[in-house]
């Protein structure tokens, strides 16, 4: 019968983690706290993320169709249009829908557009949206060298404004979650640097018995990874009950509901955040113990 | 079986600690190495267990090389040797039986390996019915036995023993010595580095003399000479 190693080692691994309370319990401690602080500005990240792509599906430009052109020219203009890259969705506004919309902007007055029913100036167009509001001007270049164009009304400032927004908020977290990463791996090798400091002697006596050094590390590194998932699935909890707490309030204020912006609900974005979580949990969890390891190995 | 040849030691430049040692300790012998404190004896020790290298010389256990031996390989050379120390270093928070069984599991024995092997040990050094017990309920003599135990399970060819009788009283340091016979009778290579003259001298067994990091005697008999 081969010796059954992978039972061996979960044993040690979970055996350590009961024997070490207090150690156990501070490296989980620690590790959910960075894995909230990571977990918040993840979710911060993913909504933003989320609000901007609503937002750019709003932005778009208006494409003004030439009052001579032909049924033909106008249906061959929304397939050109669509064949550029970054354009998202192309609407058709007939000149009636254009009236129309203007006299719904008009409101109680609508009777000052009655006179323009028989001869109507408004041009059709073609509402454009994009699939990334940077390629905002190279789209606006390409859609003016097509026929039947007429002009492009489009709010340049807006586009511009929110596509560096969003670049800047895409950096910002992506920063902010590496430096978590690395502060949470030099915490956790701290936190089981002190748990192998607390087990030396076990690892004298292992060297001096002939133990091998992977085999001496195996047991700690269950452990860490155990923390790891111990720490991911209380920190999804916790996480989860105060992200759905904030999301009920915002959901139900009403600037929100002015705007029409949708946030993720937890459920959406909880089997991703788990799982964000368990790697690296797991990961910091193997990393940690590795790096704490080293020094005591050397006998 | 151990050979040093022309093995000297010093961890700074110009203190040499072990001066050109030259010796051989063959198969199934029985050798103290003898010293006052400071002489070079754990130095010796550390060397043979491959826990220090010697600055230069070569140090052949089983005909192997060890000055030459890969990082990775040093565990295989362990488990050629037993280990027991002064400060005996068991582990207080695993019975007598799981400390034994302990050395086992390090060397990935199987279950039904271990479950024969450590009740014959611990019989062999007499703690058959504490193999529950905890270190702490035991006296210093016992602990020593226990640590006997622990270095003899996986069968070494060799005993490598520092000091083991320095806690002990000298009653229970003559029962330990008679162990360590017992084990050399069986066949295993054993050293014991020791200070303890009493016992050298009424062992009457080949004795390696250090002093000041020579040495200057090797041959059988007590601590200072012809018993």
């Amino acid at each position: 019968m081969k010796y059954n190693i992978i039972g061996y080692l979960i044993g040690e691994g979970f055996r350590s983690i009961i024997k070490q309370k207090k150690m156990t319990s501070a490296s989980i401690i620690i590790m959910c706290a960075t894995m909230f602080i990571f977990g918040a500005f993840y979710l911060i990240g993913e909504n933003v993320n989320f609000i901007m792509k609503q937002v750019e599906s709003q932005q778009g430009m208006r494409v003004m169709i030439k009052e001579d052109a032909t049924d033909d020219q106008v249906r061959n203009l929304q397939t050109k249009i669509q064949q550029i890259n970054g354009v998202n969705q192309v609407t058709f506004h007939s000149k009636e829908d254009a009236l129309a919309s203007m006299k719904e902007t008009l409101g109680t007055h609508q009777e000052l557009l009655d006179t323009y029913v028989e001869d109507n100036p408004f041009p059709a167009s073609y509402f454009v949206t994009l699939t990334d509001l940077t390629l905002n001007k190279d789209v606006q270049s390409e859609i003016l060298k097509l026929e039947a164009v007429d002009e492009i009304a489009s709010s340049d400032d807006t586009i511009s404004m929110l596509a560096s927004v969003a670049k800047g908020i895409q950096l910002g977290t992506l920063v902010l979650l590496v430096i978590l990463i690395i502060i949470s791996i030099f915490i956790i090798s701290y936190t089981i640097k002190l748990t192998v400091y607390a087990r030396r002697r076990e690892i004298s006596i292992m060297k001096y018995v002939g133990a091998t050094n992977s085999f001496i590390r195996g047991p700690f590194i269950v452990e860490g990874i155990i923390i790891g998932i111990i720490s991911a699935l209380f920190s999804v909890g916790i996480v989860g009950g105060i992200y759905n707490a904030i999301i009920d309030k915002l959901l139900t204020s009403p600037v929100l509901q002015r705007i029409n912006i949708v946030l993720y609900g937890f459920s959406d974005i909880a089997v991703k955040l788990l799982a964000v979580y368990l790697v690296l949990g797991i990961g910091i969890g193997i990393i940690g113990s590795a790096i704490s390891m080293r020094k005591y190995l050397k006998v | 079986m151990i050979e040093f040849k022309n093995v000297s030691k010093s961890y700074e430049p110009g203190g040499e600690i072990i001066h050109n040692a030259n010796f051989t300790i063959a198969k199934g012998e029985f050798a103290f190495l003898v010293g006052s404190s400071g002489s070079g004896k754990s130095t010796l020790i550390k060397m043979i267990l491959k826990e220090e290298d010697p600055t230069t010389g070569h140090i052949i256990i089983n005909g192997t090389d060890t000055t030459s031996l890969k990082p990775s390989k040093v565990p295989y050379l362990r488990r050629s040797m037993g280990i027991v120390f002064q400060d005996f270093r068991l582990l207080p928070d695993k019975t007598v039986y799981e400390n034994v069984a302990f050395a086992m599991h390090v060397v990935k024995a199987t279950p039904k390996h271990i479950k024969r092997q450590v009740p014959m040990v611990l019989a062999q050094v007499g703690l058959a019915d504490k193999a529950k017990v905890y270190p702490n309920e035991l006296s210093g003599g016992e602990q020593q036995r226990v640590a006997l135990a622990r270095a003899i399970v996986n069968n070494p060819s060799m005993l490598i023993a520092d000091e083991p009788t320095g806690n002990l009283d000298p009653n229970t340091a003559w029962d330990i010595m008679g162990l360590l016979n017992d084990i050399n009778l069986r066949g295993t290579t054993v050293v014991v580095a020791t200070h303890a003259k009493d016992i050298v001298d009424r062992m009457n067994k080949r004795v390696i003399r250090i002093d000041k990091g020579d040495i200057v005697r090797d041959e059988k008999g007590g601590y200072d000479g012809e018993v």
